[in-house]
Order: C-alpha cells, then sequence, then structure tokens
C-alpha cells in the first residue's frame, strides 16, 4: 500500500520558483497497476523519483506500508531502493561497459544474493523479456536501444520489488515487444501483487492500467478507465 | 561480477587514459623506490661507519705517541678520569712493549753493537729491555735498515755507544706486544679471530696470548703452541688477522701481564676511549683534554675523515628521505586526481548504482580498488625502474654531495678536511663512493607498501565524494 499525502517539490530557476509537484495525493493498493500520463515537463520523472526515493519531498510525505519516506534516514533509503524498488529509467541508466546480464545482476549483488542463484536469474529475466541468448553477455553499449530497454526492465525485476516505477518503458520498443512488455508488467501485477507505476505517453499502456492519472501543472488528477477485468470482457 | 571484478574493469575502460596514468605514476613510484634504496643504503653505510671507528678517540701522553717523542706516560688514575668524563661509554688502556729476539740480542751484543741492544727495547715508553723466544714475520727490508741506520747516528751522538769494528748482523724488526684490558686491538677496532678464542679476563694477569696470523705462521706456532716472553712461558690461545702485514707482526697480552712484563705496573701506553654518539664526540673530546690536562695527554681523533664521510652521507640521507616523501606524495596526489576526475566523470554512473540500491560503502571500496589496481600496474613498472636506477641515482647524490663537500673544503668551510690521500676529503671520498644501493627485495616492498599506503589515502578522498551523489543524478537530463 502506498499513501501519497500532499506531495510538494520545489525548485528554483533564478527568482522564480518552480513546483513540478504541487500537493499531490492518492493511494495505490499493493498489486494496482497504475499509470501516470501528461505533457513533457509536467512533473511526471519528479513524482516518480520522489516515489523511488531518489529525491526528497520540498513538504508532504510518502509511506510505503505504513512507513514513512520522509523520516527515513539515507542508510534505510537506501535499503528501501534495494528492496522494495525496481526503476526503469527512461534513458535506462545501464553501466555501459558491463554485459547485459551482469547489468541484471548488479542489483542482485547489492542485496547479498549468491552469485550462482543471481547468474541463473538474470539468465531467466533476460528470457522473459525476450533478448536473445546470445546477446545476455554482450556489453550494453553494443545492444540496441530497444534491447537496452529490455535489459533496463530485467534489471528492475531482479530482486522481485513490490513496486516498479517505470518512465516510459515502451519508449523504445517496437509494437510487438512493447505489447509483450506491457503483458509481463500486467502478469508481475496481477500474478505477484507487485504495485506497477508507470508514466507513460503509450495510450495503449495507459488504457491497460488499473487506474490513470494525469499530472498537469504539477497537481494530479485521476481518470477513469476501463478496469482489467472490464476491459477482457469487452475486448 | 564481484566489486574487485568490476573495479579491474572499470581501470581499463580507457586503455589509453590507463596506460598514461600507468605512465605517470610508474615515474613518481619508481622516483620514490630509488631514493628509498639510496637511503636505506646511505643509512646502513653511515651505522657501519659509526659502529666502527667513527666515535673513538686516542689518548697518547703529551708529548709521545708509540715508541716516539717523551713526556710522563699515562697512568690507570688517568683511565679512570677519563672514564668519568660526559658521554664517554667505556676507556680501554693499553701497554705496548717491544720485544726483540733473545738470540738476537746476544749475538749483536757479541758483535759490540750496544746503540742497537739501546734502540731495540722498548723505546721512549719504557726502559725495560723485553726479550722473547719469536722472531719477527716482517723482514726488516731497505725501511728498516734505513731507519735503524738513523737511530744508530742518534745513539752514537749522544756518546753511549760504541764504534762497530766487526761486521753487524743482519738488523730484525722488533715485535709489538700490546697489553689490553678489552679484546680490541690498538686503534679501538675489535679483534677479529681467525682461530681459537680471546683471552677472557682482559684485566687479569694470564700467560695467555693472541698472535698475529703471519707472526704465528713464521714461528710455525698454532693455539696451544708455547713461546716465551722474558722467560716466562706464553700459551698461544687465538690467532687473529688484523689485515695488514705490519699489524699481524704482532701479539696480545692482557693488560696486567703487559704492565708486569715492562715491570710498571701502573703505567699505560695509550688510552682508546669510546664516546656514545658521533655527534657527542667533539664535545667528549674537549671535556676530556680539559679533565687530563693538555700537558699530560693529548687527545686525538683517530679518524677525523670519517665524521665528515658520515656528514655528507648524512647530507645523502636527507636528502633521499625528502625526495622520496616528495616522490610519495607525489604518487598520492596523482591518484588524487585521477579519482577525483574520475569521480566526477562518472557522477551518472554513480547515481545509477545508489539508485538500485548500492551501498556508500560499496562504491566507494570499487573507486579505492580501481585506484590501487592502477597503482598496482604502477608499482611493477616503477619496481623495474628502480631496480634499473637506484644505483646511478645514488651514485648521482653521492657523488654530488662529495663534490659540494670538497668545493667548501676547499674554501676552508666547516665541512674541509686539508689533505689526506686522493684530494681534500682524503679518506672521505673513498668511504662516499664505497656505499652500495641494491634494490633489495624487503626494501621494495616496504616501499611498494608505503606506496599503497598513500594511494589508499589519496584515493578514499574521492571515494568519500562519491557519498555526496545523490541518486537523483541519475535523472538529471532526462
Amino acid at each position: 500500500m502506498i499513501e501519497v499525502k500532499n506531495l510538494v517539490r520545489t525548485f528554483k530557476s533564478g527568482d522564480r520558483t518552480i513546483k513540478p509537484v504541487n500537493d499531490v495525493s492518492f493511494e495505490l493498493e499493493q498489486g494496482a497497476l497504475a499509470s501516470i500520463v501528461g505533457k513533457s515537463g509536467s512533473g511526471k520523472s519528479t513524482l516518480l523519483s520522489l516515489l523511488g526515493a531518489l529525491d526528497k519531498p520540498t513538504s508532504g510525505d510518502v509511506v510505503v506500508n505504513g512507513v514513512s519516506l520522509a523520516t527515513m534516514p539515507d542508510g534505510k533509503l537506501t535499503n528501501y531502493r534495494r528492496r522494495d524498488i525496481g526503476f526503469v529509467f527512461q534513458q535506462f541508466n545501464l553501466i555501459p561497459n558491463l554485459s547485459a546480464v551482469d547489468n541484471v545482476m548488479l542489483p542482485m549483488e547489492f542485496a547479498g544474493v549468491r552469485k550462482g542463484v543471481r547468474a541463473e536469474r538474470a539468465r531467466q529475466l533476460l528470457e522473459q523479456v525476450q533478448l536473445d541468448p546470445y546477446k545476455h553477455v554482450r556489453r550494453i553499449n553494443r545492444l540496441s536501444g530497444g534491447e537496452q530497454q529490455r535489459v533496463a526492465i530485467a534489471r528492475a525485476l531482479a530482486n522481485e520489488p513490490k513496486l516498479i516505477l517505470a518512465d516510459e518503458p515502451t519508449g523504445n520498443l517496437d509494437e510487438q515487444t512493447g505489447e509483450h512488455i506491457i503483458e509481463l508488467l500486467s502478469t508481475l501485477s496481477r500474478d505477484h501483487n507487485t504495485t506497477i507505476l508507470v508514466v507513460t505517453h503509450d495510450r495503449a499502456l495507459a488504457n491497460k492500467t488499473d487506474r490513470r492519472f494525469r499530472l498537469q501543472q504539477g497537481r494530479l488528477t485521476e481518470e477513469p478507465v476501463r478496469t482489467r477485468a472490464t476491459a477482457a470482457v469487452t475486448g | 561480477m564481484s566489486v574487485l571484478a568490476r573495479s579491474v574493469g572499470n581501470a581499463f575502460r580507457n586503455k589509453v587514459r590507463t596506460a598514461a596514468v600507468v605512465a605517470v605514476l610508474a615515474v613518481a613510484i619508481g622516483l620514490a623506490l630509488a631514493m628509498l634504496v639510496a637511503n636505506q643504503a646511505v643509512t646502513g653505510k653511515v651505522a657501519e661507519l659509526n659502529a666502527s671507528v667513527g666515535t673513538v678517540l686516542t689518548v697518547n701522553p703529551a708529548g709521545g705517541q708509540g715508541f716516539e717523542g717523551g713526556g710522563e706516560p699515562l697512568t690507570s688514575a688517568q683511565a679512570a678520569t677519563a672514564a668519568a668524563v660526559p658521554n664517554v661509554s667505556s676507556v680501554v688502556g693499553t701497554k705496548a712493549l717491544r720485544l726483540r729476539n733473545a738470540a738476537e740480542i746476544a749475538a749483536e751484543a757479541a758483535a759490540g753493537q750496544t746503540g742497537r741492544t739501546g734502540q731495540g727495547g722498548p723505546g721512549g715508553q719504557s726502559a725495560t729491555s723485553v726479550t722473547t723466544s719469536l722472531t719477527a714475520a716482517v723482514d726488516a727490508g731497505t725501511l728498516g735498515n734505513r731507519n735503524q741506520a738513523t737511530s744508530g747516528t742518534a745513539g752514537s751522538t749522544s756518546g753511549t755507544t760504541g764504534s762497530t769494528t766487526a761486521a753487524a748482523p743482519a738488523f730484525s724488526l722488533p715485535i709489538t706486544a700490546t697489553g689490553i684490558d678489552a679484546e680490541m686491538d690498538s686503534t679501538g677496532k675489535a679483534l677479529q679471530l681467525t682461530q681459537g678464542t680471546g683471552l677472557g679476563n682482559y684485566t687479569a694477569a694470564s700467560t695467555g696470548a693472541l698472535l698475529g696470523t703471519t707472526l704465528a705462521t713464521k714461528n710455525g706456532l698454532s693455539v696451544g703452541s708455547t713461546f716465551t716472553i722474558q722467560d716466562q712461558t706464553f700459551t698461544v690461545q687465538g690467532l687473529f688477522d688484523s689485515g695488514t702485514a705490519f699489524g699481524n707482526n704482532a701479539l696480545y697480552v692482557t693488560l696486567p701481564t703487559a704492565q708486569t712484563l715492562a715491570a710498571l705496573p701502573d703505567e699505560l701506553s695509550t688510552m682508546i676511549v669510546t664516546v656514545n654518539s658521533m655527534e657527542n664526540v667533539d664535545a667528549a673530546k674537549t671535556a676530556l683534554q680539559a679533565a687530563l690536562g693538555a700537558d699530560k695527554a693529548d687527545v686525538t681523533q683517530g679518524q677525523r675523515n670519517l665524521e665528515t664521510a658520515v656528514s655528507s652521507l648524512d647530507s645523502v640521507k636527507n636528502i633521499s628521505f625528502i625526495a622520496f616523501v616528495a616522490a610519495l606524495g607525489t604518487a598520492g596526489l596523482i591518484i588524487l586526481l585521477i579519482m577525483v576526475m574520475l569521480v566526477r566523470e562518472r557522477r551518472r554512473e554513480i547515481g545509477v548504482l545508489k539508485a538500485i540500491g548500492a551501498p556508500n560503502r560499496t562504491i566507494g571500496l570499487q573507486f579505492v580498488l580501481e585506484a590501487l589496481v592502477l597503482v598496482a600496474l604502477g608499482s611493477v613498472v616503477g619496481a623495474a625502474v628502480a631496480s634499473l636506477a637506484s644505483g646511478g641515482i645514488a651514485s648521482a647524490l653521492i657523488s654530488s654531495s662529495s663534490t659540494t663537500s670538497a668545493a667548501t673544503a676547499q674554501r676552508g668551510g666547516p665541512g674541509g678536511f686539508p689533505g689526506g690521500p686522493g684530494g681534500p676529503l682524503g679518506g672521505a671520498s673513498q668511504l662516499l663512493t664505497s656505499v652500495t644501493a641494491s634494490a633489495s627485495p624487503g626494501v621494495i616492498a616496504a616501499g611498494i607498501a608505503a606506496v599503497f599506503g598513500v594511494a589508499i589515502i589519496g584515493a578514499l578522498v574521492p571515494a568519500l565524494l562519491t557519498a555526496r551523489i545523490r541518486p537523483i543524478e541519475v535523472l538529471r537530463g532526462e
């Protein structure tokens, strides 16, 4: 369960104060698949970074399973990111001199998973995101943008987090692979009770989420969507 | 992939840059190691010199030395006075005797050469003639006979000798017998025994003796053999090698024995005074001269040039140590700057690692290990450079120091030492050039350990900087 309470993040730009996140409040049940849509620069990525404890809010709080992130010390925030969060960044942010499989193994290494276990799990995750096996050991800088996106998604899933925060996860993928990734995220949410919040411009992806939020000038509003069950019935 | 493997991989991420960094580090580390090797070599030499004769003073009767000159003999009471002087760590008294072969004295007497018999006695230091069954191991030769002729003339002038009418028998050199109250020679150096043992208690009378190797060979003696002095039987208890033909034509007995043989129980020929440190030698010499009286004793520093040599070596030691520290600091600074540059360059990557849950200590350790990989490579090349260059660098430092000292000496400055063989520094310059700098594994290992220590300190600063990078860095520019 994630509770976002009156979240505000301001930045100074010269004499001006910008509020990309302005008094945002919402709740997400465990296992929910939700999306945030909005124009570029509307504050979607800033909101995502606040939820993932990459940044600290100016005011307000994020409460995860009853634990406040606002008062959590840095060391515990690191643990929170390692154990509970999986990030898919818009620009992938993979380590360029490591192979695909090494990149996927990194979060597991930080979590203390044994080498043999993490290597096997990394291989399975890369297969799940449909990366050709012979590319598992390729360096990241020798993979295409779409392949890097899939490695980034596999890395986010490495420690089986409770919350996946994905910034444009299908942005660099072809339609077929994008469909597969949407299906994968949906399965994780449904079968593994993983909460997934995606920031997207992809209408198809947004339409397949349980809840859809719109961020406009820092303010968040929820839009009505068909539920997965409804969507399945109505096709 | 472990932190170590990732660090090694990162160290080679940009091969050209890595090669350049390793080359620069190798120069700094090589210089540091070469300076350390030079420093160790010079330190060892200084210790060796200090341990030998650098702190020894010799006290002779005022106006006399050995069997030459005149004045009043030294006494045991003066030895006690010397021992009470500040910074004096030991006083060894000696009593020198000149031994002549009893048969040769008899032959010379039969030929009417009473002047020679007088010269064969203990000279200016003792009026007692001491006879022995031993034959000198050194032939008189041209020098001995010339000296003998000169002495004979002096004897004739005094009117105490008769004129010679018969053919003189061949002249033989006397043997020097020295009574000592510690196991050291008359210059203060420890006796180098090649066979047998010492004399045990040197402060008590005994019938044991230590013989020079050539003297023993000449007389067919070995450990356990016997010979006579003044018709008293002595047993050879050990053989020594002084390193010179003159020095090996000698024997040592205990001090009380020598005093008894000379029938002068309280008399000393010289005193060997050892000072507790090189720095205190000058002060001790002055104090000793004052305590004994300038009209009673001459205090000399036998190897004054050693002080000059040690002084020059000390300056080389200091220069090499400062250069070692400076080169070490340079290596640390290079590591610091390189790692700061790498941390700045990889801010985004550090942010990513933090965003996916890497603790600060893991990221810091990764950068420290990466620095150590570069240092390890630099150390390997640097050690090779040092092993090739350390000898040359040490020689350059020492020759530079010698030149400076020599120039100072020629100007009459405080470091000067006039005269002596081979130039203004005399024996000192020879001592300086005898320093051999070889890169021993122990010294290289110690140097590399110091380099690693400095590198860790240099790498810790940028590693700590990584802790200040916030994971939000990862979203910058997105």
